[in-house]
């Protein structure tokens, strides 16, 4: 690396060097004074000596290896220049047309990734780097001391036991690969394979055999499609009239939309007048003006206190209206029981109309229970409430007239299927509605301020 | 009298159902992990009817899982493996920490691992089962295959949702088994029968990638771990139920022609047989090779009368059926650089027509453009330089309507350069009385096997005609005629029953009556049967009646809109004409 440096100064010292933008050489040599500073801090070497002379140069000196493959200064004139003998005559052209099956000309995409640099690139990028001579040495003396006890190293061990097993005829376990693996193989899952003779308690006991999925779990959580196939508005190149029942049902939806937002605002909204400059006046000095009508309330307070609470004792009733009133209760029981009696007996007259009375009782019972029946029914195509958070209807997705692509080549695809099959997934109660976590900050930022951004403010 | 008082919540629903928290806790699993055990193993919340008795007297909502279900979950063997996983990934991170590079290995070489098989077996006990499920699998790998691979989620995973779902793809062209497409602004929807069931699923447009935030990737990714599993499982099945070699090989004489040169341009020698698998322009192998066992013969039953028919009938169905399967065959396609290649690969390749496109475009192209025998050929922008005369260029729309018509539909509609008619959806069923676009009608007609007649034909005559006459002249015309025609039939008929009251005509053999009169007999009938109905049963009657009604009504008027609107379009195409 050195030596090529060296080189490539000495090629620069030479009268005969070319730079390929040379109008900058000229101006760098009239700069102003010369800054004095103490160099005795090497903080002070980088910041004042100027160095963009030889950058400019070793910048030079790169762009005319990229893009020359080396300095032009050294290259010999036959490959910088050629002799114009002016234009060829086109013979060779249908040479080369008559070649078809030949490789064709390359593919302009594929000429813009070929690199255009004329460095090649460094083959292996460990190659250079140098090996550390201590390390090497203080490894190989580990290994020999291992090797002196009768360690041996891990790779050495595996071989072996690998070796080992291939000898013995035993099939080699091999590592299970992972579900993703895109190589991996698949079988017949469903073959009937030799059924279990033993007992399958005993299996079950053992974990040999997996426990049993109830029937139940096998049952779908909603019975709605797992694709629902989005109306013909949305087709990309639509009839007219389902285009516009589509959007039709998209306005609808929006204007529900913007009706619950209204009535949200109309609901918080301030009823109260707004305070005038007059009011707020009056309200600062409420109370300072004092006003002859008013006067302390406070005796009639007092008097009504005392009246509050239970006051009444209760006097002691005498045998005479116990008895009195044990007579009263009794009579009214005996009527009672008296007007039961008249009532069942009315009854027989009465019953045509009590047996109406059954029929349309019976009749609303059983609307009720169709009624019932049918929003059941209606409920198991509806999401649940499975968590926090409600599922909410994915907005439709829709494009306007204008929007609307004339050809394939040209449309324009809206909405995203991930998102589409993930709101599928919870319009299915198979998962939970949920919403990204919030980002939550562990510790509280501190701020503070650099010096240089002091000094300047 | 008395006993011990019951204790709020000790039975009933409140010890029926588990918080998602404690059954987390009763598994000893992370949240994530216990979510991605619950998707595996398709154990989903619940949401009880009482929710306060549940939640032992609170009101806050909260995800309630069935005791049972988690009782359940606590035989799985994955159960240990995630557990394993965990303390894996923690010595893990203590090895990295101490700069163990030795032990980083070692734990590596031995990261534990799960298989879904078993718990695929499970969920589907049967073949069958895992078919008419496979819907939302083939949706998520289509989906997933299309991923840039960016970390969103594994490269292995993309590179196996690829492998499975061009797996697929194969199949159902082996198959034949496409029924519907049905391009819209979200993706492709595709309909195939395979063994009986209808699978539906959707694939996204190339390069229509945006990735939302509000989705949750790590849930998304458990299932599609689960859904690869599955579908690999149904693809080795199907592909054995069609004696074909599984994984998918090329088919011998297809490869030789395949062998191009400049192979090396697109993809690796590792990946080109994979890439050219992809290209769907070749056949597969199979593994008994047999000469064409497609058709074969079905049992004959000798049966007497109707049986007899009815098998006719059916023989036919099936004779139409099989012949709609490859009404492509014979067709070469050329796709145009621009068309969504791997889309119509697929859809001609279903109903038996060749296809290739440009060589720089993708792998596994068979014949290039300049082939004489190409009858039509995709393009999908307004014009093109140099034509050839003996095939026909449409735009790429008309073959996924013809594949939804289930015949070759005209091409003129399809020309380049032509505004398109709207691309129908073939998942609307029309019940008696709906509304149908007329070009809908127009389609049923061709499908009957009518001669269209052709609008474009009317429209040019009238046109000529315009260029004599005022337009109002040639409607004004029509009225004329229109009403003409309707007196001239009033008074038929007046003369006829005048005619009848006063002449004596000779009789004539009625042969036609008498089917009228059965007729007559038979609405007779079913006045009389509507006559005779109970008051509720009448209600009822009245109330469908007026329905349908109302359904015809409101048909009607859509067509009447229909038709105002496309005349009002018309009249402005005149204009413009006039203007120009």
């Amino acid at each position: 690396m050195a030596a090529a440096r060296r080189n490539k100064r000495m090629a620069a010292s030479q009268p005969g060097f070319l730079s390929f933008n040379s109008g900058l050489d000229g101006n760098s040599s009239d700069i102003k004074r010369r800054k004095r500073v103490n160099k005795n801090k090497k903080k002070n070497w980088n910041k004042y000596s100027d160095i963009q002379d030889v950058e400019e140069f070793l910048d030079d000196v790169r762009l005319q290896e990229k893009a020359a493959g080396g300095l032009i200064a050294e290259k010999p004139d036959a490959t910088l220049f050629f002799v114009d003998t002016g234009e060829k005559d086109k013979e060779t052209q249908p040479q080369t047309t008559v070649k078809k099956g030949k490789r064709t000309k390359p593919l302009r995409i594929d000429l813009i990734l070929q690199p255009d640099s004329r460095i090649p690139a460094p083959k292996n990028v460990l190659a250079f780097q140098q090996p550390n001579a201590k390390k090497q040495r203080r490894m190989a003396e580990k290994a020999a001391r291992l090797a002196a006890m009768g360690v041996l190293p891990r790779r050495e061990k595996l071989l072996r036991l690998r070796q080992a097993a291939a000898a013995s005829g035993l099939p080699v376990k091999e590592n299970p690969v992972a579900n993703n693996n895109p190589e991996r193989a698949f079988y017949d899952l469903w073959s009937a394979g030799t059924p279990e003779t033993d007992d399958p308690y005993y299996l079950e006991q053992t974990k040999k055999k997996l426990v049993k999925r109830p029937d139940r779990l096998n049952e779908k959580p909603s019975v709605l499609p797992a694709i629902e196939v989005v109306g013909p508005g949305g087709s990309y190149n639509p009839d007219f009239f389902s285009h516009q029942d589509l959007l039709r049902e998209a306005h609808e939806v929006e204007v529900k939309k913007l009706r619950a937002e209204e009535r949200l605002a109309r609901q918080l909204a301030v009823k109260e007048d707004i305070a005038t400059e007059e009011s707020s006046f009056k309200e600062q000095v409420e109370g300072l003006i004092e006003e002859g009508d008013v006067e302390p309330e406070e005796p009639e307070g007092g008097s009504e206190d005392t009246v509050i609470g239970p006051t009444a004792t209760q006097e002691k009733k005498t045998e005479k209206q116990r008895r009195k009133e044990k007579a009263q209760r009794i009579k009214a029981l005996r009527r009672k029981a008296d007007r039961q009696m008249i009532d069942k007996q009315q009854q027989l007259f009465q019953l045509r109309s009590i047996r109406a009375n059954l029929k349309t009782q019976e009749q609303r019972t059983r609307q009720r229970q169709a009624q019932r029946k049918a929003n059941q029914e209606a409920q198991k195509s509806m999401p649940r409430r499975l968590g926090r958070l409600k599922f909410q209807t994915p907005d439709l997705d829709v494009q306007l007239s204008h929007e609307l692509a004339g050809s394939l080549r040209s449309l324009k695809p809206e909405g995203s299927i991930l998102k589409d099959r993930f709101m599928s997934l919870q319009k299915r109660n198979l998962i939970e509605p949920r919403e990204r976590a919030k980002f939550k900050r562990k510790y509280k930022v501190k701020y503070s301020e650099k010096r240089a951004f002091r000094e300047i403010v | 009298m008395g006993g011990l008082q019951k204790k709020k919540y000790e039975s009933g629903s409140a010890t029926n159902y588990i918080t998602r928290n404690k059954a987390r806790k009763k598994l000893s699993l992370s949240l994530a992990d216990f979510r991605r055990l619950c998707i595996l193993k398709g154990i989903y919340p619940h949401e009880p009817k009482h929710k306060k008795k549940v939640n032992k007297g609170s009101t806050a909502p909260r995800t309630f899982y069935l005791l049972k279900d988690i009782r359940f979950l606590l035989h799985e063997p994955i159960v240990g493996k995630f557990r394993e996983y965990k303390i894996f990934v923690r010595k893990l991170r203590k090895a990295y920490g101490k700069a163990e590079w030795g032990g980083v290995e070692r734990l590596k070489e031995n990261k534990p691992v799960y298989k879904l098989d078993h718990i695929i077996k499970e969920r589907y006990p049967t073949f069958i089962d895992a078919v008419r499920d496979v819907d939302d699998s083939l949706s998520m790998c289509f989906l997933f295959s299309t991923f840039a691979r960016t970390g969103k989620c594994h490269v292995q995973t993309i590179q196996l949702c690829r492998r499975l779902s061009v797996e697929w793809m194969n199949y159902v062209i082996s198959s034949r088994s496409l029924r519907k497409v049905f391009l819209s602004i979200k993706g492709i929807y595709y309909q195939a029968e395979v063994l009986g069931q209808t699978i539906t699923w959707i694939i996204p447009y190339q390069f229509a990638h945006d990735h939302p935030t509000d989705v949750d990737y790590r849930v998304m990714a458990t299932f599609t771990e689960f859904y690869t599993t599955l579908l690999g499982f149904v693809n080795f099945r199907l592909y054995q139920t069609l004696n074909l070699v599984y994984p998918p090989k090329l088919d011998g004489q297809g490869e030789i022609n395949l062998k191009s040169e400049f192979e090396e341009d697109y993809a690796l020698d590792s990946e080109s047989y994979t890439e050219k698998l992809s290209a769907l322009s070749a056949s597969l192998a199979r593994m008994v090779p047999s000469a064409e066992e497609e058709e074969t013969e079905l049992d004959h039953f000798p049966t007497e009368g109707e049986d007899q028919e009815k098998m006719e009938e059916r023989e036919k169905m099936e004779h139409e059926q099989i012949k709609q399967k490859k009404f492509f065959e014979g067709l070469k396609f050329f796709l145009n650089r621009e068309v969504p290649r791997e889309s119509l690969a697929f859809v001609i390749r279903c109903f038996g027509g060749e296809v290739s496109w440009d060589k720089s475009l993708c792998i596994g192209s068979t014949y290039d453009a300049k082939d004489e025998t190409i009858t039509h050929h995709i393009v999908d922008r307004p014009s093109i330089d140099t034509q050839y005369i003996n095939r026909y260029y449409i735009q790429p729309q008309w073959v996924y309507d013809s594949v939804n018509a289930k015949i070759l539909l005209p091409v003129e509609e399809y020309f380049l350069g032509v505004t398109l008619p709207p691309h129908l959806s073939p998942f609307v069923e029309e019940t008696e009385g709906d509304y149908v676009p007329p070009e809908k009608l127009k389609l049923m007609a061709l499908q009957r096997g009518e001669k269209p007649q052709t609008e474009d034909e009317e429209e040019e005559e009238e046109e000529e005609e315009d260029e004599d006459e005022e337009e109002d002249d040639q409607s004004e015309e029509e009225e004329e005629a229109e009403d003409e025609a309707n007196l001239a039939e009033i008074e038929e008929k007046r003369s006829r029953g005048k005619s009848l009251s006063v002449k004596v005509t000779p009789g004539k053999a009625k042969a036609e009556n008498r089917k009228r009169a059965a007729e007559e007999e038979k609405a007779e009938e079913k006045r009389l049967a509507i006559m005779m109905m109970k008051k509720r049963e009448k209600y009822l009657y009245d109330k469908i009646m007026f329905g349908k009604k109302r359904n015809v009504r409101e048909a009607n008027k859509l067509a009447a809109k229909r038709k105002a609107h496309d005349d009002a379009s018309k009249e402005d195409k005149k204009k413009k004409k006039k203007k120009c």
